[in-house]
């Protein structure tokens, strides 16, 4: 009882600012709430006017990736924000040149990651890169505002196909269609040098398709199911599951890392 | 590795000709030395809220009472908020002490581990040794 009063102790001390509250505070209306006054995580999924599951509000990815001695650093990490193939019993499938350039960018330790340089992510990483995410919701189009760099990412849903011929982009173009109660995505047109698919430099390149399966299982949780089909990089299509956490009561606050201008020089990566 | 003190800093610590403040990176490890901590104590005179970095300066007095300014850095200013920072904790003219990691270029820049805020609140710098990078 003493060593674990002591231990508790020592992880207050190490810790001190884990136990202050977040900003904003107060509570967001609408919410389903425990006695204590404390979002109801684990109630049902909501639902949109049309009846379809409703994926609005604050997310932000995983954070199961275990804390050093010190205490955790400003945003926890999700294991599959470093490797995406985390989990996965072999890694993922890299084409011959894809595993080699893995290899020389891990060496450098996500130095030349362009998220390092403040360029967008990609929709892949907006499922695990440590900021927040805002899904608005309507009948014929889902956005979703990234506070990372400040971007934003559209889903139609109003039955267009996906253009053979769009602007290569950070985010790609992206469709969706409801499968019961699981919304399927599928996106193309990813500029074809520049997007890494996690910080270890996983490539994606232009011949890729994503597709994604958006299922909010509970009111704050939403599990994404995405496949990546990229036949220039990947010997074969490969599957993730990433989960996403709801902030009920957050608010998104702008990540634009401009700051990085001064820290260009020291990008060296050790 | 023995923790050091602004006094013996001021003699110890071989400073280059140039007062310039380099800035920080996103990784620790890149420019910090996790075996040079440093306590040091001092008036406020900066604050920047900023992504990935939250910095401020601090004019740190010696023992013969000459002043140094010293740059810190913390976390990304959005993971700060909500582990309990607040804009209002750190202010011009705020006495406060800093635990943290000095820069491995000799500069007097240093990574901000723990600030002990005026009020006597000890609040996380939310970046840590050991911690991967984002």
């Amino acid at each position: 009882m003493m060593r674990t009063a002591v231990a508790v102790f020592t992880v207050l001390l190490a810790a001190p600012a884990l136990l202050a509250v977040q900003w904003p505070e107060g509570q967001a209306a609408g919410v389903p709430r425990n006695a204590d006054g404390s979002p109801n995580l684990g109630a049902p999924a909501p639902r949109a006017p049309n009846g379809k599951p409703d994926l609005s509000g604050v997310w932000r990815p995983e954070r199961n990736q275990q804390c050093p001695p010190d205490g955790c650093p400003d945003n926890q990490m999700s294991e599959h924000f470093l490797d995406l193939g985390w989990g996965m019993k072999d890694g993922l499938p890299y084409q011959p040149w894809a595993a080699a350039l893995v290899k020389s960018r891990s060496a450098r330790n996500g130095a030349d990651d362009p998220t390092s340089h403040c360029f967008p992510g990609g929709i892949v990483r907006l499922h695990t890169y440590p900021t927040y995410s805002k899904i608005l919701q309507t009948p014929g189009l889902i956005v979703v505002l990234s506070e990372r760099e400040t971007t934003y990412r559209q889903i139609f849903l109003d039955g267009r196909p996906l253009p053979v011929d769009a602007l290569p982009t950070w985010k790609g173009y992206s469709t969706g269609r409801w499968d019961g109660n699981t919304l399927i995505v599928q996106s193309s047109g990813f500029r074809g040098d520049a997007i890494w698919l996690d910080r270890k430099g996983s490539p994606l390149t232009d011949a890729a398709a994503i597709i994604e399966r958006f299922r909010r299982v509970s009111y704050g949780r939403m599990e994404v199911e995405v496949t990546v089909n990229d036949p220039k990089a990947y010997t074969r299509p490969f599957t993730v599951v990433l989960n996403e956490f709801l902030e009920p009561d957050m608010e998104l606050m702008d990540f634009v890392c401009l700051d990085i201008s001064r820290d260009a020089p020291d990008l060296i990566g050790k | 590795m023995a923790r050091l003190t602004a006094c013996v800093l001021a003699t110890a610590v071989v400073l280059g000709s140039s007062t310039h403040l380099i800035g920080a990176h996103h990784s620790f490890a890149a420019e910090y030395d996790p075996k040079k901590p440093v306590t040091l104590s001092g008036a406020v005179t900066s604050v920047e809220w900023t992504n990935p970095h939250v910095r401020f300066r601090v004019d740190v007095k010696d023992a013969s009472g000459s002043i140094t300014q010293w740059e810190f850095t913390m976390g990304a200013a959005n993971g700060l908020l909500r582990r309990g920072w607040r804009t209002t904790m750190l202010k011009p003219a705020d006495t406060i002490t800093v635990d943290g990691y000095l820069a491995r270029d000799g500069s007097r820049v240093a990574n901000a581990r723990f600030v002990t805020l005026s009020d006597g609140r000890k609040m996380s710098g939310g970046t840590v040794p050991d911690a991967p990078d984002k």
